[in-house]
């Protein structure tokens, strides 16, 4: 048991669910993603053949809009990213030189989200029709207002991918602080693999990106649960009143959607790009040219694809020099795409190319995504885009662009094949795979951009198109065919594979081609280090002199549990730590000693999770069906997450590594900052959203118009005063601990805890208030639909609220810990848990002012 | 830092908190608006600037936390801001 980190064999069914091992993970997240691939490539297929004439003969009008949508967002959220970071969980780890995530549970529990998000996604079919406003979700026809029947369904897909965007933000703070606390000794990282460095930016990415979704996604699910009016118009008759008091609430949902939207095209191609750039230099033998100018301009890309989103607004009301400025950011965006596409194909001219199926397969999703980048660059240009926006122009580009990606993710599925399972596919299969897989691709696509005229999204054509669109469905099953020769050609070859060795592809230089296939549990053989300039495994007594010559190597490598709290040490000295830690990170290596890394409850959270949200989805019918699953669900989650805390959990910071520029942050701290850079956004596009809608209504008649009089700022000072001095109790029990107070530290813990439970009560005493006045211009009180100002300040308010709860919950925990000694002399865990508490208190500097004084 | 230097920054914050409150409570807030508005959104950010420095140890961490921080922050206002702007 101990050499396989508690762990049952892979032939057991228990060691898929228990797994927190990097590479298990890997590969569940990359069949599930097939899964899903195939799940929305059957629904492709469906509208496809309704399409082969004009009309909704064959699926309805509601079953063809359905259909439409859900292919959307399970091809973009299900398949292609999580497709990608399946790669990305098993070869970065080995392409760094890291043993696992730096949290291999919070790994695990990002699968499971994702896992049981999608089954959320489909279980909302079953629930009357699924979500059918298109993949885009725009807002008001995201509303339960203008979604047919009940909208359960639809409820359940935002739930769906709320869980998803959970998912995605816990997977990002693990990647970003494993690449910054755990690359091998002497790896810079802008000498990391190119591979590794396309999911380091997309990470950076999707951390901001996500949390902007996230932020619409709740908004979109308190409209639809509570009755906020945050996406609704008011109805005059038949038509949009334009006096409603929600004007700005369309292009909100617009705004949020696509300033993550724009960036999640490059969250989808980034990986791909990393792919491309593995298999060209491997397949041609070649150093990618340009390598530096290559980096530079994904890094120029990733920081560029938050300011050109307006593109995708170039028909809405917003003002005119805006729409210039992001047509000329849009246009800008191109450019280091060129270098990138240009750079790939140097490497081609200079280097002696070998095509086997992951090149073939690269090469032509470099082909691919050179006509749809130039299709996009029409897009951009805001005439063009008046007359191409809402066509099947738009739908063709961005299949070129997107499957263009997918493309190049298949060729690493071949490339990393033999890697992950030790046998070799067949390699004639595969070049038929793709060959066929070509033709279909173009016959599905290409006919699209000549029967540009076509109306995105409506089933209706002029007769004129048909043979297009004919000649498209027969490209679309060519295209579904091809994946079952990949099948095929995979799942045989697990058998009658060849075996391979460490290394088939010659000139692969990346790490993960030094160790076996597939490689061992612990990776690699010792502690891997680039420090003589060429990749070597350090043995367990040159980890302890090295770390013991270099201390500060490790000082900061203490354990950690992995689940938001530090472990309770006594008072060590950093030499101490630092040579203890790498004798544990040394018995590691020789598998002397294993931490159990077997854990059942990231699986437990998830499915508590998951009948939360499908109760939720029915909470607003006020069926007891649903509220009790909620409930239970909710009971299920929380014993769960307490489960998980309590499980002794252990893994340690590599004894010597590469940690620049994070050097003297510590794991745990790392992964807080990093969480609370993306709650920043959280918030910041919340608060972003009150003032967007304040100012599409008009600022300053805001408040008189829409707020009674009753709301008053003293409950707010109140609560203020309430947090400041509970964040600074936080702080003196941070002192206490270190002088070894017991009772200090439990005292200003527990004075925090009341602090926090009194914000609750005042705040719960001022909306009881708020609900039931009976004014002239409120007869019926102030409650969560009354106004979109009540909406903007209970759902803030409540976020923030949401918020102090979970950090009472942790504090509770904490203070009961203090009170049985734990922190005495280490206050590191009372740090983290401050981090976040300070930051509840920042953002209600914020919100105080601008929702009780302006 | 030690105690004594958490106590004088959580008067700092007290104080500005109660500056806020008094802005609205003179009747700045009606006869000069957004007078009003640049001076409590000033002393909101003095004070999350105070927190962040002083009790989340910002000023002590390398800066590259800092950079992340203000990575998310600039992330928040480019939404707010342009998006606001597109509708004057």
């Amino acid at each position: 048991m101990s050499h396989d980190h508690g762990l049952p064999p892979k032939s057991s069914v228990s060691r898929w669910f228990l797994t927190t091992n990097h590479k298990d993970i890997g590969v569940l997240y990359l069949i599930t993603a097939l899964f899903f691939l195939v799940f929305g490539g059957t629904l492709a297929l469906l509208f496809r053949l309704e399409l082969i004439s004009s009309g909704a003969d064959l699926l309805g009008s509601m079953g063809y809009n359905q259909a439409v949508s859900t292919h959307g967002l399970l091809m973009v959220f299900w398949f292609i990213s999580p497709f990608a970071f399946g790669f990305a969980n098993y070869v970065v780890p080995l392409q760094i030189g890291a043993d696992d995530l730096a949290f291999p549970r919070l790994n695990a529990l990002s699968y499971w989200l994702y896992l049981f998000s999608g089954i959320l996604m489909g279980v909302s079919f079953f629930q009357g029709t699924t979500f059918a406003g298109g993949w885009t979700m725009y807002a008001p026809l995201n509303t339960p207002a203008y979604i047919p029947g009940e909208g359960l369904g639809a409820t359940s897909v935002v739930l769906a991918l709320i869980m998803f965007t959970a998912a995605v933000t816990l997977g990002s703070v693990n990647f970003l602080t494993t690449m910054y606390r755990m690359r091998a000794e002497g790896l810079r990282m802008r000498d990391i693999p190119i591979f590794s460095l396309s999911i380091n930016l997309t990470v950076w990415m999707m951390l901001f990106a996500f949390a902007a979704l996230l932020a619409a996604l709740m908004i979109l699910a308190s409209d639809h649960i509570l009755g906020t009016t945050y996406f609704q118009y008011s109805i005059d008759g038949t038509t949009m009143a334009t006096d409603a008091d929600n004007p700005g609430a369309s292009l909100l949902w617009a705004h949020l959607f696509w300033f993550f939207g724009h960036p999640e095209v490059y969250i989808v191609f980034f990986p791909a790009l990393g792919v491309m750039a593995e298999c060209f230099q491997t397949f041609t033998g070649r150093r990618l040219v340009g390598r530096k100018w290559f980096i530079i301009s994904m890094v120029l890309v990733a920081l560029q694809s938050f300011v050109v989103w307006m593109h995708h607004m170039f028909l809405t009301g917003i003002n005119l020099p805006i729409k210039t400025i992001f047509m000329a950011t849009t246009i800008g965006i191109s450019l280091p795409f060129d270098l990138m596409v240009f750079s790939l194909i140097y490497t081609m001219a200079k280097g002696r190319v070998r095509f086997t199926t992951p090149f073939l397969f690269s090469l032509g999703a470099l082909i691919l995504f050179i006509i749809g980048g130039i299709t996009g660059v029409f897009l951009g240009a805001i005439v063009l885009d008046y007359q191409f926006r809402g066509t099947y122009w738009v739908v063709a580009h961005f299949h070129y662009v997107m499957v263009a990606g997918a493309t190049a993710l298949f060729g690493g599925l071949y490339y990393w094949y033999p890697k992950i399972t030790g046998k070799m596919y067949n390699e004639r299969l595969g070049k038929i795979q793709f060959g066929v897989y070509f033709l279909g691709f173009n016959l599905l696509y290409f006919p699209m951009f000549i029967a540009w005229e076509t109306p995105r999204r409506v089933f209706v054509y002029p007769d004129g198109l048909q043979i297009w669109h004919t000649m498209a469905t027969v490209g679309g099953f060519i295209l579904g065919a091809s994946f079952l020769i990949m099948f095929y050609n995979l799942f045989v070859s697990l058998w009658r594979g060849e075996d391979v060795g460490p290394n088939p592809w010659e000139y692969a230089t990346s790490a993960e081609w030094a160790v076996s296939s597939p490689p061992p549990l612990e990776n690699f053989p010792g502690v891997p280090s680039y420090a003589t300039g060429k990749l070597e495994f350090l043995d367990d007594e040159t980890v302890v002199e090295r770390t013991e010559r270099a201390p500060g190597a490790a000082a900061h490598g203490h354990a950690a549990t992995d689940g938001g709290t530090a472990t309770d040490g006594g008072a060590v000295t950093a030499r101490a730590a630092t040579t203890a830690t790498a004798m544990e990170s040394a018995h590691e290596v020789s598998g002397e000693e294993h931490a159990n890394h077997a854990s059942f409850w990231p699986f437990l959270v998830s499915l508590g999770g998951f009948i939360t949200f499908l109760g939720l989805s029915g909470v607003r019918t006020g069926s007891v069906f649903y509220l009790t699953m909620a409930a239970a669900g909710g009971v299920a989650t929380i014993g769960s997450l307490v489960g998980m805390t309590r499980e002794p959990f252990h893994a340690p910071e590599m004894a010597i590594a590469e940690r620049w520029p994070f050097e003297r942050v510590e794991k745990m701290k790392l992964g807080m900052w990093t969480f609370l850079a993306s709650d920043i956004v959280l918030f910041g596009a919340f608060i972003g959203s009150y003032a967007f809608v304040r100012v599409a209504y008009g600022w300053t008649a805001w408040h008189h118009d829409l707020i009674p009089a009753e709301h008053v700022t003293m409950p707010g000072l109140i609560n203020t005063y309430l947090l400041l001095t509970s964040s600074f109790l936080v702080v003196l029990a941070m002192v206490a601990a270190e002088r070894e107070s017991k009772r200090g530290t439990v005292a200003a813990l527990a004075g925090t805890f009341a602090l926090g439970v009194g914000f609750l009560i005042n705040k719960g005493l001022e909306w009881n208030h708020l609900f039931h006045i009976s004014t002239e211009t409120f007869p019926s009180g102030w409650n969560l639909s009354t106004n979109i100002a009540s909406s903007t300040f209970y759902l803030t308010t409540g976020l923030h609220g949401a918020h102090v709860t979970i950090g009472l919950i942790i504090c509770a925990y904490m203070t009961v810990r203090a009170w049985n000694g734990a922190y005495q002399g280490d206050d590191r865990a009372i740090e983290y848990f401050g981090l976040y508490w300070h930051f509840v208190d920042i953002v209600w500097l914020f919100l105080f002012p601008l929702f009780y004084i302006l | 830092m030690d105690w004594k230097g958490y106590t004088a920054i959580y008067v700092v914050l007290f104080t500005f908190a109660t500056a806020q409150a008094v802005v609205e409570f003179a009747g700045l807030v009606d006869s000069a608006y957004w007078a009003a508005f640049a001076l409590i959104m000033v002393l909101s950010v003095v004070k999350a600037v105070g927190v962040a420095a002083y009790y989340q140890h910002l000023r002590w961490e390398p800066r590259a936390v800092t950079y992340l921080v203000l990575g998310g922050t600039v992330a928040a206002l480019a939404l707010t801001g342009a998006a606001a702007y597109s509708i004057l």
